[in-house]
């Protein structure tokens, strides 16, 4: 079963832990800038934080346009091969989401490969804003939500002592909700 | 940097100095000790502004991300520093400085480019007036960068208001101060950095450990959910319901709209997202958006708990849109939240006590809870109009041109009190007449304690709780981190040490950097002692003693004059000053070292 590490950039606090952990774990250093995932913060119009981090495209266009063959993908997942990379960078260009990254310490562009299967960002996000979900699992969230977002605007109607009332299905436990505090 | 001249230079330093140091306000103080003799004026240009993150700070770690602001401040005249959060300082140690040492006055409006060695004063007349997000938007746009960091002042910083501030990341500011009223002296718009450096640490596996033990520690931790729905804006209901929330400028402590204007209230009606500063899981900043009413369109980080007091119960304002409003100017502004809070709140006071005519405040209908009011004169402050030009003098420019205000004010040093109250809490008291920058909670926060357990402590114990407090609270802004997983979710403050330890692979108790701590205690004392403080200074102000709380628990309570004498006598004994405040002649030689 193949798994895709999203994003879920509501959830994301801009704390960067991941682009912090993301070093160590490939290059054993303190150093966000060596970070194959990067979360670029706007504000205030529009107010987003969005880590951004390799897709592991199945038709990647970095690949298409390495000019050495080094970019290949296996097993769902698109590496760069050092040995035949020259460093023109063609790649970070490339990727339409800018998740192909460079540092001068470092002979390659480097990018996520997902930490061999146990990516460490996923781990480390105190937000839950990085998943690692199955690939049938992409866009569940946002029916989930679109199914909830109709259910929570209609109501229901019922009899209460004789009398007609509407109640919207929202509204249902929030009493209990509030009582029960933090 | 010394900005007259334009010429720069990296200056080393060696272990020694380091360790004993430490970075952050440690660096900070020793810097500016050494250039005390030949400053005179806090806006002159031989002031310094010393911006030092710690040796923590940007390393994988829980809330690794603060920075200092050191300088001789224009609001007391003594030894001033405001701690920020965000970005900044990971930045600046990836640039390769552990600190950065600002000197002179640029030749006309500009930023300072921090790019890696390259270092760069680019001259920005266009920038002049802008609010701090405009200024950094066009700065990001110039230099064709979303990845940059800025740190902006705003108009207030421009025009020298005592209280102006630093502005960084949308709404981490330093505060406190009027640093940025210095760097507004200094000509300097704005700092921007670029870095890319591997961030030092002798044991990166060992610190790797601890930091992922400590992130399942805390996340744990009963209220750690809650922690992140609400950050600091919990506060003002525990205070509330403690009866010891600043009300209509301190007079009561229990405010009739709370509930309106409390974590709670943001939550259900206002709060959109959450904001964390570099490294911590705790993410207490709040994204809130005013969707209707007057206010629509209101987006702001914030607010803190500080702010929905001093802009909300202390002005009897119980709106949390206006609060959110008044933030979002004084963030964009550049000033000071708590002391223009402060300040207004005596101007309203002055004026229902028929102290002051509404001439004096060029005709604005200023009332509790006038919210329109209240924010107008943000911007009048900012700018220094009318009698904005007066409250951005601070409490004594108040004084000055209105001595009859003066019994109505709560300062000390010269510096606005913050969001807590004294009279209910004697060790309070203590601690804001015995803060080292003015009327501050941040060195010595001891309201939680003596109200939970304190009723039977002897005047020695509220001594050595405070004396504590002022020394492990600084710590975090000499190691450059946060200290709210420690005082909110009880991390072990030991482990501080040992993240120390594994930094600089020298073996460090908690004791040894309580010591460290200490030792630059007596420096800002001295420091400040310098320039005429002394036991006459140690002072809450006179309406703690005189004005009897209004409303609440503590209704009638004062601070005993006599005791608070009593415990100021104890304190000296304790820290090994004089009976007038002052350390020893010879103390001042332990800080004469060299850096390398």
């Amino acid at each position: 079963m193949a798994k895709r590490l999203t994003v879920v950039p509501e959830r994301c606090s801009g704390c960067r832990l991941c682009e912090a952990v993301c070093a160590l774990q490939h290059f054993g250093v303190n150093n966000p800038k060596k970070s194959a995932i990067r979360v670029l913060a706007l504000y205030p119009h529009p107010v987003i934080r969005m880590p951004v981090v390799c897709r592991q495209c199945a038709q990647p266009k970095c690949r298409e346009n390495c000019p050495t063959g080094a970019i290949v993908s296996e097993n769902g997942v698109v590496t760069i091969d050092a040995g035949k990379c020259i460093s023109c960078r063609q790649c970070v260009i490339s990727c339409p989401f800018g998740a192909i990254f460079f540092h001068d310490d470092i002979a390659t562009p480097f990018k996520c490969d997902l930490c061999g299967g146990h990516p460490q960002c996923v781990q480390q996000c105190p937000k839950g804003a990085l998943q690692f979900v199955p690939d049938h699992g992409l866009g569940e969230a946002n029916r989930l939500a679109s199914v909830l977002r109709y259910a929570h605007m209609s109501e229901v109607e019922y009899v209460e002592k004789g009398e007609r009332k509407k109640l919207r299905y929202a509204e249902i436990g929030r009493e209990q909700k509030e009582r029960a505090g933090p | 940097m010394d900005l007259s001249s334009g010429e720069s230079r990296v200056v080393p330093f060696g272990e020694r100095f380091a360790l004993k140091y430490v970075g952050g306000r440690g660096f900070g103080a020793k810097l500016l000790f050494d250039q005390l003799p030949r400053i005179t004026d806090p806006l002159g240009p031989e002031n310094i502004v010393v911006i030092a993150p710690g040796p923590l700070t940007g390393l994988y770690l829980p809330g690794a991300a603060k920075t200092a602001f050191v300088t001789l401040s224009p609001l007391t005249g003594i030894y001033g520093d405001s701690n920020m959060g965000g970005n900044f300082g990971a930045e600046l140690r990836q640039a390769g400085y552990d600190a950065l040492v600002l000197a002179g006055r640029a030749e006309k409006l500009s930023y300072l480019y921090v790019d890696g060695d390259e270092v760069t004063i680019v001259p920005a007349p266009h920038l002049a007036g802008k609010r701090c997000l405009e200024a950094e938007g066009l700065i990001r746009e110039e230099l064709h960068s979303q990845e940059v960091r800025i740190a902006a002042i705003g108009p207030g910083g421009e025009n020298l208001v005592r209280f102006a501030t630093v502005n960084c990341d949308w709404s981490r500011n330093a505060g406190r101060c009027g640093v940025g009223a210095v760097l507004g002296s200094k000509n300097l718009k704005a700092i921007v950095l670029r870095g890319g450096s591997d961030l030092p640490a002798a044991d990166v596996a060992g610190l790797r450990v601890l930091t992922e033990r400590s992130m399942d520690e805390l996340a744990a931790h009963p209220l750690f959910g809650f922690w992140q729905q609400q950050g600091l804006m919990s506060v003002v209901d525990y205070v509330n319901s403690a009866g010891v929330l600043p009300t209509r400028n301190y007079r009561e402590n229990v405010f009739e709209a709370a509930q309106a204007i409390d974590g709670f209230k943001m939550e259900q009606d206002y709060k959109i997202g959450d904001t964390a500063c570099f490294g911590c899981p705790m993410s207490c900043g709040n994204i809130c958006l005013v969707k209707d009413g007057k206010y629509k369109g209101t987006i702001t980080e914030g607010p803190e708990y500080e702010t929905a007091c001093m802009l909300g119960s202390n002005l009897g304002v119980g709106d949390f849109a206006a609060i959110l409003k008044g933030n979002q100017l004084c963030d964009d502004l550049g000033i000071d939240t708590i002391s223009s809070g402060n300040l207004i709140g005596v101007l309203i006071e002055g004026l229902e006590s028929g102290l002051l005519t509404p001439s004096d405040v060029d005709g604005l209908p200023l009332a509790w809870g006038a919210d329109e009011q209240i924010n107008a004169l943000l911007e009048k402050i900012a700018r220094r109009e009318g009698v904005g030009d007066t409250l951005a003098g601070g409490s004594r420019a108040l004084a000055e041109r209105w001595p009859q205000l003066a019994p109505l004010m709560v300062q000390v040093k010269g510096m606005e009190q913050s969001a807590y109250d004294g009279r209910a809490t004697i060790s309070m008291a203590l601690a804001y007449g015995t803060c080292d920058i003015g009327a501050h909670h941040n060195r010595a926060w001891t309201v939680g304690k003596e109200l939970e357990a304190g009723a039977r402590w002897s005047p020695q114990d509220r001594v050595d709780l405070v004396i504590y407090h002022q020394t492990i609270r600084p710590l975090f802004d000499m190691l450059g981190v946060c200290r709210l997983p420690w005082i909110e979710l009880g991390f072990d403050e030991n482990h501080y040490a040992e993240f120390y330890s594994l930094v600089t692979g020298v073996a460090h108790t908690l004791d040894d950097l309580l010591a460290r701590s200490r030792a630059i205690w007596d420096l800002t004392r001295l420091i400040s002692a310098s320039r005429g403080i002394s036991r006459k200074d140690d002072y809450p102000p006179p309406r703690m003693f005189e004005r009897p709380v209004e409303r609440g628990p503590y209704a009638g309570r004062v601070v005993d004059r006599a005791e608070y004498d009593q415990l100021l006598d104890l304190y000296y004994q304790a820290r090994g000053w004089s009976r007038d405040g002052i350390p020893p002649a010879d103390r001042a030689r332990d800080f004469k070292d060299t850096l390398v």
